[in-house]
């Protein structure tokens, strides 16, 4: 029951987790960091440091294009999914009865826990020249030819990946919705307000961590995504995670490969960081 | 608020719409995955057991999921616990960095252990998959178990002590019963992740492919979707049962320890 | 006195913070002991050392004649009800008044059951055994912490807050119980708690804690009529406080005239120049009509009151006194409620007063 002792156990328990992180997530990691500054010809690595994969990375209009389409979309997905996911949260939490609440939370996390692969393939089926949405417009005479504009390019991707990530945005800002206490609603009526200025000056704010947060969870996955760009993309469509596969295991460029992964790397922790320091300065301007 | 009602059940309909059209297609006479429908048939359902290919891979990937399932519940066991009853130095920085995978895209991770079992030549197998759907699967099985050990009330293990029983004693009497449907919603989950992961296991593998690379090799061959869509349909009813399952553990676990449902896994 | 517990100048540290500043403590077998104080004060840290779930920084503990320095918690001749109870949720009734029972292996099934009938009857949950822990409400909950902690037959039993999760009906009853059942099983009991009236009630002794030490140790008769300090008779009840001057033992108080006072009526230590009188409300009365004085007398005006059913308070503004002192009188058949501003005549006791020194 002494302290050191409680700190030995605290140490103990956790060494199994944080050696199998240290092992297998920092190590890699460091690795594919070293490997940016190498070069490959063919299958033999030459070991001079060299900013060559980045000076390449940040000049090739290729890459720097996939890099830019890569966070455009990655952003349409991330706006479109959390402009879409509030007003189902915000109904959850405010309009469905307490007993019925974790029903609704389960229903909207069923579709997620469902095979990623055919759920994107769906969507191909659904979007397609001759598909769901197509074919179904067309019977009830909508449309006169089929729409071209909703696969094999951005578009689709967009739509498929707001499909994907929807619980992982409704979710946190379903929980922020919960916190807030319903009688500051009341006390914004009573001291004046209407429904929707209580929601704009009340509710709003005070769901801004949820928002962001649910901001940060699509977006960090969406920029990174494999499956949808290669399943609904098209040649247009196409984003920097293809091309770091690509560079390992087509090109054999693997120091290539690791140059696109470190940036794609930056510029997720830098957007992240930016929408963390948003959400503290939002807080202490609150709390101040 | 009527229009909100009707926009939540528009949105559910986005939700479940590919899941809608799995069955469908699945029963569906036609190699064509297109409207309109041309017969119903259960083809492509008695198909699934004559592809050993197919079989091979669900075979390999629940034992990956399996063996994943209990590798990452147990390091979340171990994380959560040191997280909910002791401080040590560096407490935060070290719990940040066993959660960080959740905040990586998959590629990142995949691409990175690839780097590093190639340059050490090890051969790629199923137990690589293992490796890094364990290193995804952790961070979740904690953010479950984070919960249950918090909800445990820390006088319950002093009375147990107090009572006469030891540190391991109480372990097994006391804190294992009262965290096991938290124990049981984890070991789902991360079955489930590992499961249904492509781009670790795509890079990762080696020659005897998971059910996702096998799947993702067949979305090629129109005339194997149906069958694909059929397998589709199976793991739907399947993870929809584990989910009722671990939801259900998890409602009883909060019963148990006479806390209020407050929502969700995640 | 045959002490059971002794504590000799415990000392605990969390990190800087000093918990627990040389506590210095005997307490005798079979006693109904009380840690008094506010939160933060260190009560609860020193039952917890005790019970052996905080170890000592320095001093020593010795219970039933044994140092505890290496005596894990789960060997200690002690056992606890928590605050929370801590009732084992996954287990029934029986089988949380059982728990401890699972390592006497010199005991039978059927002895063990014997002892658990024994123990719910004790606390008068004959019929509960097989009730889900859940299913309990407060009172029965807390019974089910004491009949599992009694059936040990512990040396010590130490009871952190029980009575704090109670409603007021219930805490009064579980009071009676708590004291009943203690006479009844003659085991030690320590008792943490911050309220002062449930101390008083219940204990033989009480150690009154402020900051890490203990302020006062007495029964509770003297700690109540006889606090050491301004601190503490504030803490226990209701005093009013007089600015006076200490003179040898005359002391002069403004408003009340001078007094005489004995040595024990200045439990701090007799105090010389400007000191404190202390009086609690109800050793003064109000004089009605031409009622002689019983002891000594003088004139005010009522200031405010406050009429609670059973009593009055009244604030009675005395000449040369700057805050009105505060005094209370049962609501008798025939007696008036005076009204705000009316004047009236006081009385009180010299020997009620206490002098602390400044």
């Amino acid at each position: 029951m002494f302290r050191n002792s409680q700190t030995a156990r605290g140490l103990t328990l956790i060494a199994p987790p944080a050696l199998y992180a240290l092992l297998l997530l920092a190590v890699p990691l460091l690795a594919i960091f070293a490997f940016s500054f190498w070069s490959q010809d063919f299958l033999t690595i030459d070991y001079t440091p060299t900013l060559n994969n980045y000076r390449e990375a940040l000049s090739e209009p290729l890459y720097t294009e996939l890099m830019m389409r890569s966070v455009l979309i990655a952003g349409a997905v991330t706006v479109a999914t959390v402009l879409l996911a509030f007003p189902i949260a915000y109904f959850v939490s405010f309009h469905v009865p307490q007993s019925r609440k974790s029903l609704w939370i389960f229903l909207i996390t069923i579709p997620f826990w469902t095979s990623y692969l055919i759920r994107v393939f769906l969507w191909k089926v659904i979007l397609g020249y001759n598909g769901v949405l197509n074919s179904s417009l067309l019977s009830i005479g909508i449309i006169d030819e089929p729409l071209t504009f909703i696969l094999y390019n951005a578009n689709a991707v967009v739509i498929t990946l707001a499909h994907a990530f929807a619980p992982f945005a409704i979710l946190p800002i379903f929980v922020s919705l919960e916190k807030i206490d319903r009688s500051l609603l009341e006390a914004s009526r009573d001291l004046g307000e209407n429904h929707v200025m209580t929601f704009l000056r009340v509710t709003l704010p005070l769901a801004v961590p949820g928002v962001v947060a649910a901001t940060l969870i699509v977006f960090i996955p969406t920029i990174g995504d494999y499956v949808t760009p290669r399943l609904v993309g098209g040649p247009n469509g196409l984003m920097i995670a293809n091309m770091i596969q690509t560079q390992f295991l087509k090109l054999n460029n693997a120091p290539m490969g690791a140059a696109l992964a470190v940036i794609a790397m930056a510029i997720v922790t830098v957007i992240a960081l930016f929408f963390i320091f948003l959400n503290r300065r939002w807080l202490k301007g609150r709390n101040s | 608020m009527t229009w909100l009602r009707g926009y939540a059940v528009l949105y559910l309909l986005f939700l479940y719409a590919p899941i809608i059209l799995l069955p469908i297609f699945a029963f569906n006479d036609s190699t064509i995955i297109a409207f309109p429908l041309s017969g119903f048939t259960t083809q492509w359902f008695s198909e699934i057991p004559n592809t050993p290919a197919l079989v091979k891979s669900v075979q390999t990937s629940v034992i990956i999921a399996l063996t994943t399932a209990v590798l990452s519940t147990t390091l979340g066991i171990c994380a959560a616990r040191a997280g909910a009853k002791y401080t040590f130095p560096l407490k935060a920085p070290i719990l940040g960095f066993i959660m960080l995978p959740l905040v990586l895209p998959e590629i990142i991770v995949a691409v990175s252990m690839l780097v590093v079992l190639l340059a050490l030549g090890l051969p790629l197998g199923s137990w690589t998959v293992v490796l890094g759907h364990t290193l995804i699967c952790t961070p979740f099985c904690i953010a479950i178990l984070n919960s249950a050990f918090a909800n445990l009330d820390p006088s319950l293990e002093e009375a147990a002590i107090d009572l006469g029983e030891t540190r391991a004693s109480t372990f097994r009497l006391i804190t294992l019963p009262l965290v096991m449907p938290g124990i049981i919603a984890a070991m789902l989950i991360s079955f489930t992740i590992s499961l249904d992961e492509f781009i670790i296991a795509f890079f990762l593998t080696g020659t005897e492919p998971t059910l996702p690379v096998y799947l993702w090799g067949q979305l090629r061959f129109p005339q194997k979707i149906p069958v694909v869509m059929a397998l589709g349909t199976i793991l739907v009813v399947l993870s929809i049962i584990l989910l009722i399952l671990a939801e259900m553990a998890r409602r009883r676990g909060l019963h148990r320890t006479g806390t209020q449902d407050s929502g969700g896994f995640l | 006195m045959t002490a059971i517990v002794s504590l000799k100048d415990v000392q605990k540290y969390y990190g800087t913070y000093h918990a627990l500043r040389g506590v210095t403590l005997d307490i005798a077998q079979g006693e109904f002991f009380s840690l008094l104080g506010p939160s933060g004060c260190g009560k609860t840290t020193l039952l917890r050392t005790i019970a052996g779930f905080e170890d000592i920084s320095e001093g020593t503990l010795i219970l039933s004649g044994q140092n505890m320095a290496d005596v894990p918690a789960n060997k200690r001749p002690t056992n606890m009800v928590f605050q929370s109870y801590a009732i084992f949720p996954h287990l029934s009734v029986g089988e949380n008044v059982a728990f401890g029972l699972r390592k006497r292996s010199d005991l039978n099934t059927k002895e063990k059951a014997a002892l658990v009938q024994d123990a719910l009857e004790m606390v008068g949950l004959v019929g509960f055994e097989k009730r889900a822990a859940h299913a309990l409400s407060g009172g029965q909950r807390q019974r089910v912490a004491l009949a599992r902690a009694l059936i040990l037959k512990p040396k010590v039993l130490l009871l952190d807050e029980p009575l704090s999760a109670l409603d007021k009906k219930m805490r009064d009853q579980m009071q009676n119980e708590l004291r009943q059942l203690q006479r009844h099983v003659g085991i030690t009991f320590i008792l943490v708690t911050h309220d002062q009236e449930e101390a008083l009630i219940m204990s033989d002794r009480i150690a009154v804690m402020f900051d890490g030490e203990i302020a006062q140790l007495a029964d509770p008769q003297t700690l109540y009529r006889r606090p050491i300090s301004r601190r503490v008779a504030d803490f226990i009840g209701v005093m009013n406080f007089l600015p006076a001057n200490a003179s040898g033992n005359k002391i002069d108080i403004p408003g009340l005239g001078a007094a005489t006072l004995t040595p024990e009526q200045c439990p701090g230590g007799t105090p010389s120049g400007p000191c404190t009188i202390g009086i609690r409300p109800e050793t003064m009365s109000i004089l009605f009509g031409t009622e002689p004085a019983p002891a000594r007398e003088t004139n005010g005006t009522v200031h405010e009151l406050a009429y609670y059913g059973d009593m009055t308070y009244y604030d009675i503004a005395l000449p040369g006194v700057e805050k009105p002192v505060t005094l209370s009188m049962k609501n008798l058949v025939g007696r008036r409620v005076l009204e705000r501003g009316e004047s009236t005549r006081i009385s009180w006791d010299d020997r009620a007063l206490v002098a602390f020194a400044d």
